[in-house]
């Protein structure tokens, strides 16, 4: 019997390593982390908020900079998964310690942590995704944002012209997390600027940060409600909630859905049949020009404005009409030299 | 002797009503808000309708197998995890051979076996039942947050089959009789779980081992036995819920994707009083405050959402102080019997 003991308490405890450790995977480079603390390495950690390095948005995006840096400078890098909020400071320290560069940290949540580390580490560069700095410039801390309502415009005027019941829909993660708002904000107001007479229906995601943006369920519960009552066209944004909602819509025929910060015509295959564009906000790019600029010795501090825009239609490109297309152009255009405004945070 | 002292004489329309009042209110209520608001905007309705019966199905589910296992004395906290683990096996299943009537039973099958588990520590070995559902919902955590990889894809998910004209009726039509497969089964375990529970020899036998199993097994009932089917039966039916979250409602499998669907359905298995039929009702009611916190802002209706969501949970409480009505837990429950 005791030897049963002690076969489930190996099993619990394997359990427990299982799901707590997070992995980190060194790339197989020349250098290794202990020479981070040489000038001439060009070390990058990357800390991700709640979730997976893998989970087909913005960690995954953000990392996907950091190997561009990897490939084009030959920096060495490193990440690690941040399992539970309370841990965010103590990953970032993680390499702090090691005298690594660049620290990349992921998510609107970890915005003061990475401040905090700032400002014990005022030798290493922090560049923060979705990190606003509207407390005031900190010298080495470069916030990465967004403006998705300029993103979620475009998606809400694609809508408000591809809709024939004149009923659209919002799948939303959470309303603590600005971006995700201004996602909303800017759909709707797109949606009005082509028809002001558009039905719109959008909801958020009752939980808190923990569930908000990893409840396919909900997703999908939720965006079938909307399709239930007319909506014909869904905007899924809010990790893998949105995803959900994304799937969900695939199974109604004559349904159109639009995906969020990537082109998830490649993250969510299942998604495909519906998914006509993208509200995309480019953090590759993004992480990678601050990256090089840190390199460079240019590290520009405080708020430092990424590029949005529309992925492309893929299989709906001919399903999508000339003049919508023009419309959409028009539109950006207007966004990018403020003739149109979204009215967000105005 | 003559008994002077006459107790007050109750009628069972009474103790009916007694038990009852504050469930059939509830329901009246709910009933008639319905049909006012289907007389308002009917298509709306009846999407809140449906989507009550979608979010409540897991749940229903859920309590199922916890009242399974409690009925006959033990505790199961490790529906989430037996959910998750049948989520994931499911999704594997599905994914290697696209077949998804096979997918559900490979579903319920590693259901049962993590129920099988729960059986082994808690009748067998007499652990603590609190850390054997522990240490199931860790494990299949664990497990299939290790194995699960990125990129796996399906060919698509169980789609509605409409029961006719049955789904022409209005307001319940398309929420009851406009669904894919899984929801039907629910429907139909509802009820086969209150005949077996409350009709047959089996369930006299299962609560009597849940109630006392000493006096149980001095009538020849074999307690480890009972325990044991009972327990797996009651983890292949977290696995059907498994089954339904990745093969029917979601159609793909992430991480942590039950999202503490199983705790939940551990509070509807309370606030139903351990009987099939109370699960199904709490269940409705929970998926019904889900349905309506999405209406309301889809109207527009500036009420924080936590606030609707938080609804239940309150009448959980409510029930569990012991304000409506006395919620009986089996007398056994959770205690590992020793043959002498």
């Amino acid at each position: 019997m005791k030897k049963l003991y002690l076969v489930f308490a190996v099993l619990a405890i394997a359990a427990l390593a299982l799901s707590a450790c997070g992995s980190s995977e060194p790339e197989a480079a020349t250098v290794s982390e202990d020479d981070c603390a040489d000038e001439a390495v060009l070390c990058v950690g990357l800390v991700t908020d709640v979730g997976e390095i893998d989970d087909k948005s913005f960690n995954q995006s953000a990392w996907e900079g950091v190997q561009l840096a990897v490939d084009e400078m030959g920096a060495f890098s490193k990440y690690v998964e941040t399992k539970d909020a309370k841990d965010y400071a103590a990953n970032i320290g993680l390499f702090a310690e090691k005298d690594y560069d660049v620290i990349v940290t992921v998510g609107f949540a970890m915005g003061d942590a990475t401040l905090a580390a700032a400002a014990e580490y005022p030798e290493i560069d922090f560049i923060g995704v979705d990190q606003g700095q509207w407390g005031g410039e900190v010298a080495n801390v470069a916030g990465l944002i967004f403006p998705e309502d300029k993103s979620g415009f475009l998606a809400g005027a694609l809508a408000a012209q591809m809709t024939e019941t004149g009923t659209i829909a919002a799948v939303l993660g959470t309303d603590l997390v600005p971006p995700v708002v201004a996602f909303k904000e800017g759909y709707e107001a797109g949606a009005l600027y082509i028809n002001p007479d558009i039905n719109l229906i959008s909801t958020y995601h009752p939980g808190g940060m923990d569930v908000a943006f990893v409840d396919p369920e909900w997703g999908a519960t939720t965006s079938k409600q909307a399709i239930d009552q007319g909506a014909d066209v869904v905007f899924g944004a809010g990790g893998k909630t949105g995803n959900g909602a994304l799937i969900e819509v695939a199974s109604h025929e004559g349904s159109l859905c639009i995906g969020v910060d990537t082109d998830q015509w490649e993250t969510v295959p299942e998604a495909q049949p519906c998914l006509i564009t993208s509200a995309m906000k480019l953090i590759t790019p993004g992480v990678f020009d601050l990256i090089s600029a840190s390199s460079a010795g240019e590290f520009p501090a405080g708020n430092f404005l990424g590029t949005v825009g529309l992925a492309p239609f893929h299989d709906f490109d001919d399903s999508v009409p000339q003049e919508v297309k023009d419309t959409l152009d028009e539109i950006d255009a207007g966004l990018q030299d403020g003739s149109i405004t979204t009215g967000y945070g105005e | 002797m003559e008994n002077t002292n006459t107790l007050p004489t109750v009628t069972p329309q009474q103790l009916f009503f007694k038990r009852w009042t504050t469930t059939i209110m509830v329901a009246l209520g709910i009933i008639a808000i319905t049909i006012w608001q289907y007389m308002l905007d009917p298509q709306a309705t009846e999407a809140v309708l449906a989507s009550t019966v979608r979010s409540s199905t897991p749940l229903v589910l859920g309590a199922l197998c916890g009242l399974m296992g409690e009925r006959s004395g033990v505790i199961n906290i490790g529906i989430e995890g037996q959910m998750l683990m049948g989520a994931f096996i499911g999704f594997l299943a599905n994914v290697w051979t696209g077949n998804l009537l096979f997918s559900v039973f490979a579903a319920v099958f590693s259901g049962a076996i993590m129920g099988l588990l729960l059986a082994y520590m808690s009748v067998t070995l007499k652990m603590d039942q609190i850390i054997g559902g522990t240490v199931i919902n860790i494990l299949a955590l664990g497990l299939t947050g290790y194995f699960y990889q990125v990129g796996l894809t399906t060919d698509g998910k169980m789609q509605s089959i409409s029961l006719g004209f049955l789904a022409d009726i209005p307001i319940i039509g398309p929420a009851l009789f406009n669904n894919p497969p899984i929801t039907y089964a629910t429907f139909v375990l509802v009820f086969l779980i209150h005949y077996i529970l409350f009709h047959t020899k089996w369930g006299l036998r299962s609560r009597s081992v849940g109630e006392h199993p000493r006096a149980a097994d001095t009538l020849g009932v074999n307690v480890f036995k009972v325990r044991y089917i009972n327990v797996i039966a009651g983890g292949a039916i977290a696995g059907l819920a498994g089954a339904f979250l990745t093969l029917e409602a979601v159609g793909s499998f992430e991480r942590a994707m039950t999202n503490g669907r199983g705790f939940v359905a551990l509070a509807v298995m309370i606030f139903g009083k351990f009987t099939p039929f109370g699960a199904w009702g709490a269940a409705l009611l929970f998926g019904f405050a889900n349905a309506i916190q999405t209406q309301l802002q889809f109207a527009d209706i500036q009420v924080p959402h936590q606030f609707i969501g938080m609804f239940p949970y309150i009448l959980t409480i409510i029930v569990l102080s012991g304000f409506v009505g006395r919620t009986h837990i089996p007398a056994a429950d959770g205690v590992p019997y020793e043959k002498e």
